[in-house]
Parts: C-alpha cells; structure tokens; sequence
C-alpha cells in the first residue's frame, strides 16, 4: 500500500515539476520572434580636413562613404541639418547624447589630410551610439590624390562589415558593354567602371561587336566574345594592358558564353561545331578543349560554382529552356528549374546557396534567385526586359541589363539586393548591358 | 486478506489516479451539431403560382466569351543573344555564321556592318508585355504595397504633419473651457509598413492596405497632480535605485501573459533584423538584468548562447540585439514594479528564423 502511495506521488511530482520550476527560479525567458526590417538611421557627418588643402576631398570623401551606404538600402542617412553637434576634431570624444537625441543609431567620423607630395590620408572610426561604444578600431588609408574615391569606397566597405558583419562590395569594379546608336544600329564596346557608375574606361573600340565580358577572379582579366572575324570567338583581355588575343581557336567552331573557374585557369564556354552546341572546358593559358556535355540540344551558359567543383549551364533538352547541374568534369546532370516559364544565364552565387537566373513566364522577364538544388525560387524583378544576372563580391546584390520596350528602347544596368528590395539603376552616361562584377579589388 | 488489499488498493489508485489526470487524455466529446432549418408552410394554390414561366421575354445571351489571355505573340526570346548559340544570320546581313554550316574561309564573310545587332530578330519587335494580364496573381490573397518598413503589423503612410510614434494618437487642443487644461501635443502615428517584402515581381493587389475604421475619441484630459514629495523618502528611493540589483529568488505571482506579450513586442518593435544577412540565420540568446525602474543595468548585457554560424555573424546578431534591447529600453520597460523579482534578471532569444528570406 505505501508502495502504491509513494508511486502515486512520484507520478504527481513528475508531472509538477516543470511548472514549479518555472514559478519559483531562474531568469524571466522571452523569445522574440518578430522584429523590423527598416533601414539603419546612420549619420556621417563631412570628414574633418586637417589642412585646408583637404578641404574639398574631405566633403567628397564624406559623400561618397554616405552614397555607398545608403546605396545598400540598409541604412538611412540622417540629414546634416538634424545634427545637434557636429564632430570638430577626430580625436574629439562622441557626444554620443546628441546623436541619440536624433535617433542615430551608427556614426562615421573621419578626417582627411594631404601631404605635400600629394598623398592624402584618410581616417575613420565608427560608433555604436546606443551602446557608447566604438566598433571596433580606427584606421587609415593613404594613397594618392587621384584615388580618393577608392578610399572611400574602402572605408565604407569597413564601416558596411562592421554593422553588419558581412564583406562589402564597394570596391569593385564592373565590366560592361557600353552601347551607342539605336536600337537596330548600335555600336558596342568594352567598358570598366566603378561600381556605382563612376571612372568609365573603355577596352575596346567599336570597330566589332562585343558580347558578355566577365572578370577573371583576381579581377585583372577579362573573357568576352567578339566578333572581329565576322564569327563569335572568345578572347582574353589584360585589363591593365588591354592587351587582348583569343583563347584556344580551333577550326571550324565557334565560341562564346566564357567564364573563369575560381582558380582563374580553367575556362568553361560553348563552342558550335557542326550545328550542333555544347559546352567544353578548356585552360587559360591553352590546352585541349574537354567536352563535358554531348547532347543534340544547345547546351551554354556554363558557369562554375564557388568552389570549382560543380557546373550549372542552360539547356533546351527537355524541350524547354531549362538550368541543370553537373560535375565540373562532365557527366550526369540534374534538373534543378521546375517552374512554369523558361530559364537561362545562370550564375552562382559567391557564397555558394544561390543561383541567379534570368527568367521568362507569362510575356515577361525576371531576374531571380533559387538555392543550388532548385528550391525556394524567388522572382526579384519584373519588366519588359530583364536578363544577365551577375552577383556583387559578396554576393548580397545582383546587377543586372533592363531593356526598356519601343523602338526607342533604351539597355541600362540595375542592381537589386538579394532580398526583392532596394532596386536601382545605375548611373552610366551611356546605355549600357551585359555587367560583370569584378572581386573586390586590393 | 492480504492479496484482497492489494486488489482493492490497486483498484481504488487507478480510480484515482483517472480521477486526476483522466481529462488529460479524454477529451470532452461534444454534443453532434443538430442542423436545422426554418420552413414554412405553403398552399397548393400558391405553389402552383411560383412555378408559372415568367412573362418577361427572353433574350438570347450573346455576351462575348471570356478567352484566356495568353502571351504577346512578339514577346522577346529569353534566349539573350550573348549567351546562346548564334542564330543563322539572313543572306543579305551577314552578322553571325550560319551554325549549319560554320565558314571555313572568313575572307567569304562580309565585314560586320554598323548595323548589326546581336540582338534576336524577335528583340526588334519588342512586345507589350508590361499590359500582359497573365501577370495578375492566380490566387486572391491581397498582396501587401511595398514599404520602406517592413514589421509585424502593417501601418498606413502617415499625414505628413503627423509625428512618427509607436502609437496612432490625435492632436491635443488645451479647450480653455475645461475644468483642467491639457497640453498640447501634435498627432501621432506609426512609420508606414508593409508585413512582408514585396519585390518588383509581385504586382500589388488593388485590396486596401488597411481598413477604414473610425477613430478613437481622445481620452479627456486629465490633470495628474503632482506628488507630494518627501526628501528623505526620495533619497531613499534614490539610493535604492541606484545600487546594483540584488541576486534575489523570485517570489509572488509571475508575469502574466500579456505582460509577457507586451515585454516581447516592445522589445520586437527595435529589434532591426536584415533577413538577407548571414546573421539572419543565427539566434542568440541575451542575458541582462533591469533595475527597478526597469532599465536596463549598465554593462550587464552579455551574450549567453548562439546557434551555429560565422563568429562574424554571431557578433552582427547579437549587436542587432543589444541595440534592440538598449533602444526599447532607454525609458524603461513598462513591467509591473510589484513583480519585480520575476524580471529582474531576463534571458532574451532573439529568433530571426520567421524573418529571413527563404
């Protein structure tokens, strides 16, 4: 019977227990599942000139690091005119107070100063102003007057990695094909920029047409297809010579669609022999051409994946315009597109879980993203036309050519964050199409 | 006499023990629903009446049929010249070589004129595609407009006279007629929001973003009159607010669920996540303590725990945190002071996993 009775109240205290616990000790647990996501109000206040001379690069400096970050969609610049105080020394202390009474949840203060052979030097410190705290240290650039607008892409690059923890992307470089003429009669060359648009250089002349540049990974190489022949053949470009020859001609074919391998030797393109297309490999510096698919259908658009060991490409053998993966050597490849609409250009992403994609459904274009094994498709974009995804060095942001409908259609680049959110077009003088975004540069 | 008591003491525990917990695993059967209708009765006469042919004439039905609308028949090719095999080029225009049959002497070939384009014959004629109706979504579901702000409840765009606060209130006029003057203060609304990311590809429904509703009557000011202050009362307080919480167990009844609510949303509401971020895949838990006027304690906020992600991440999620916490709370938490012991210390899970994109 005290058996039965002991049981009966182990069963009752068992069952009890966790309630009790939960009333008499231990911290009060919350979690919270739901937040915002709205753009961090940050301010960046005109760098402070050493020297007068440093004047006018200290507020285009300051503008720049401002126009990078906003750029992201991620922050919010608080207008100058909301500061209570403004920073008037670098080694002055924060006042943090005044920029909490703005709702200013991150501050940029720096300073610029020039020597007398011309070199200037930039500086910096970031400030979390809620915690009254600096993230992380102070640090400084120097270089020459003419690369100014590096720096500062360099310096928002840091203040972008240490709110939020992840690579910037600001300085980069983009190839692209700049376009003239109309629409029926347009004349296209090589061109290199910044990538918010600024020091356009061009590579080429228009003498032929140019397709499809891309950067090499150490971003001091180009491949592109060009018709100077009068047939498609990829060259390869020094970007620092703009010395230019093609890769591994052969008789009879023609070539295109080229992209660099991650190690920056190998290269993966289409070549057409005989009516029939597939996509080989091939080494920068010459070698065999490897055929890794062998199929009736067009297969192109191969790009590697981050780390070199897989393929995805474009092919119609199902019918329809779909994307596929392989092994980097050949061989069996999988579907990874499923959905209603056609598919092509795909490209993967830096960080290795996405694949951007250029989509065609229901009359228009999109660009989108879908994991590596074809799930989770997200459409980012919609519009007359839009194609030729290319992912920025920290694959957070997607660059792309957006078509405008009529005869007098004008091409233009944009650029969309990862999320749907923060479209934009880039600032180009000049139409423009087929961006490549280079590595961050060093 | 002994195995009798066994029996009857085996017996009656299991009545018991049913007795206590049988509910747990029965659950309460409720009654079978009971349709009913209303009916009423009618006479032959009149049923004869409501099945005569109505005299109105009839008119053949020669509305248009609704034809699925499909596809601009002169949508470009996705097919973007730059990465597909060249088309045949025609024989007057020689652009691309013919795949069929890839030239072997080039000196055969015209030199590529200005005029070429790369493009498709199809990209020439570029169709109408944005006045595509296949683009409407196939589902009803009302799609949220895009906003700068993206939170759990969705916010109109507010008046642009109107101050951004976390609640909707309406101005407030001193009536100098009232028994108690108030003062001023301006309309108050929340930032526009959007309860989910809303990309170019998804077209907004015409659905309204929010509903009409009438609005609130202000409360009637109130005077509050001012406490009567005692010095020697406030220097205890003082001294007791300013000292370091005491490690206490936690007595007297727990917070209740709204309570608990409340604590979360106004926690939520500064809890900045960027859901295309690698810290978006992290939850970290965080450990501080309020002192009584629910503040948060100086330097006592720490991070306790981190799912698995990048150092670089880890910290990104639990600054995005710390500042919620420090934001949401420079003011005080609104907790109730009598409970203090039950919040005195808190572990806080920050969980993006609802947030991030998929």
């Amino acid at each position: 019977m005290r058996t039965l009775l002991a049981m009966m109240m182990g069963v009752g205290l068992f069952l009890a227990a966790p309630v009790w616990a939960q009333e008499t000790g231990g911290p009060l647990r919350i979690e919270i599942t739901e937040g915002v996501i709205e753009p961090l109000p940050i301010a960046v206040p005109d760098f402070i000139a050493e020297n007068p001379a440093a004047a006018e690069l200290a507020v285009n400096i300051g503008r720049v690091i401002a126009a990078d970050l906003i750029g992201t969609g991620l922050f919010r610049e608080i207008p100058h005119a909301a500061y209570i105080s403004t920073p008037t020394s670098f080694s002055a202390p924060v006042q943090y107070s005044d920029w909490k009474a703005i709702n200013a949840q991150g501050l940029v203060s720096g300073a610029v100063s020039t020597g007398s052979n011309g070199e200037i030097t930039v500086k910096f410190r970031v400030f979390d102003v809620f915690s009254d705290a600096q993230l992380g240290d102070g640090l400084q650039f120097g270089g020459s007057a003419n690369s100014w607008r590096r720096m500062a892409h360099k310096v928002a690059d840091a203040v972008y990695s240490r709110i939020t923890g992840e690579g910037g992307y600001f300085d980069s470089r983009v190839v692209f094909v700049s376009e003239t003429g109309p629409k029926n009669q347009r004349a296209k060359r090589l061109a290199v920029m910044d990538y918010d648009g600024a020091n356009v250089q061009f590579l080429t002349d228009a003498s032929a047409i140019v397709l499809a540049p891309r950067f090499s990974p150490t971003g001091d190489r180009v491949l592109y297809t060009s018709y100077e022949t009068g047939f498609p053949r990829v060259n390869i470009l020094d970007v620092g010579t703009i010395e230019r020859r093609a890769l591994n001609v052969q008789a009879a074919t023609l070539t295109f669609a080229p992209r660099f391998g991650p190690d920056g030797s190998a290269v993966v393109l289409s070549q057409s022999q005989g009516g029939n297309t597939d996509i080989y490999r091939t080494d920068v510096d010459g070698g065999p051409m490897v055929r890794l698919t062998s199929a009736p259908s067009i297969e192109t658009a191969p790009g590697f994946s981050p780390d070199g060991g897989r393929i995805v490409f474009e092919s119609d053998r199902s019918g329809t315009q779909q994307l596929y993966v392989m092994d980097a050597n050949g061989g069996e490849a999988t579907r990874i597109s499923f959905g209603k609409g056609r598919y092509g250009t795909p490209v993967w992403s830096p960080r290795g879980d996405l694949i951007a994609f250029t989509k065609q459904a229901n009359g228009r274009f999109h660009i989108g993203v879908m994991r590596t094994d074809g799930s989770e498709e997200r459409l980012l974009t919609a519009s007359f036309l839009d194609e030729g995804p290319t992912w920025s060095p920290n694959g957070r942001v997607i660059m792309f050519t957006r078509e405008s409908k009529g005869a007098a259609g004008a091409r233009a680049l944009y650029s969309v964050d990862i999320t749907g959110r923060n479209l934009r077009r880039v600032p180009t003088d000049l139409a423009g199409s087929d961006p490549a975004w280079s590595p961050l540069l060093r | 006499m002994t195995r009798g008591a066994y029996i009857s003491g085996f017996g009656h525990g299991a009545f018991i023990l049913w007795a206590l917990f049988g509910g747990f695993f029965i659950s309460a059967r409720d009654p079978l629903p009971v349709q009913a209708a209303d009916v009423s009765l009618i006479s032959s006469e009149e049923f004869a009446a409501l099945s005569l042919p109505n005299d109105a004439p009839i008119v053949p039905f020669d509305a248009p049929v609704p034809v699925e609308p499909g596809a601009p028949d002169d949508a470009p090719d996705i097919v973007p010249a730059t990465e597909t095999a060249p088309e045949p080029p025609k024989p007057v225009v020689v652009e691309t070589p013919d795949q069929e049959t890839p030239p072997v002497a080039p000196q055969e070939v015209l030199e590529p004129a200005t005029d070429v384009s790369d493009q498709p014959p199809a990209l020439q004629t570029p169709p109408e595609a944005q006045t595509s109706p296949d683009v409407a979504p196939s589902d009803d579901t009302p799609i949220p407009a895009p906003a700068p702000r993206v939170a759990p409840v969705a916010a109109a765009p507010p008046a642009p006279d109107v101050e951004i606060a976390d609640t909707t209130a309406p101005e407030v006029v001193p009536d100098e007629t009232a028994d108690t003057v108030a003062e001023q203060t301006p309309a108050t609304a929340p930032q526009e929001a959007a309860t989910e990311i809303v990309t170019e590809a998804e077209t907004p429904s015409s659905a309204p973003v929010v509903s009409v509703r009438p609005t609130a009557r202000p409360a009637r000011p109130v005077q509050v009159a001012a406490p009567v202050s005692d010095p020697v009362e406030n220097a205890v307080a003082e001294a007791v607010a300013s000292t370091a919480p005491d490690p206490v167990t936690p007595t007297g009844p727990p917070l209740t669920g709204s309570e608990k609510e409340g604590f979360r949303v106004a926690v939520g509401r500064c809890w900045n996540v960027d859901g295309g971020s690698a810290a978006a895949r992290v939850t970290v838990t965080v450990g501080f303590s309020l002192d009584r006027s629910s503040k948060v304690v100086a330097n006592s906020l720490k991070l306790i725990e981190a799912t698995d992600g990048e150092a670089r991440a880890v910290n990104a999620a639990y600054e995005a945190a710390r500042r919620a916490i420090i934001r949401c709370g420079a003011k005080g938490f609104d907790l109730p002071l009598e409970k203090y012991s039950r919040w005195q210390n808190i572990e806080m899970t920050f969980n993006p996993e609802g947030m991030r994109i998929k």
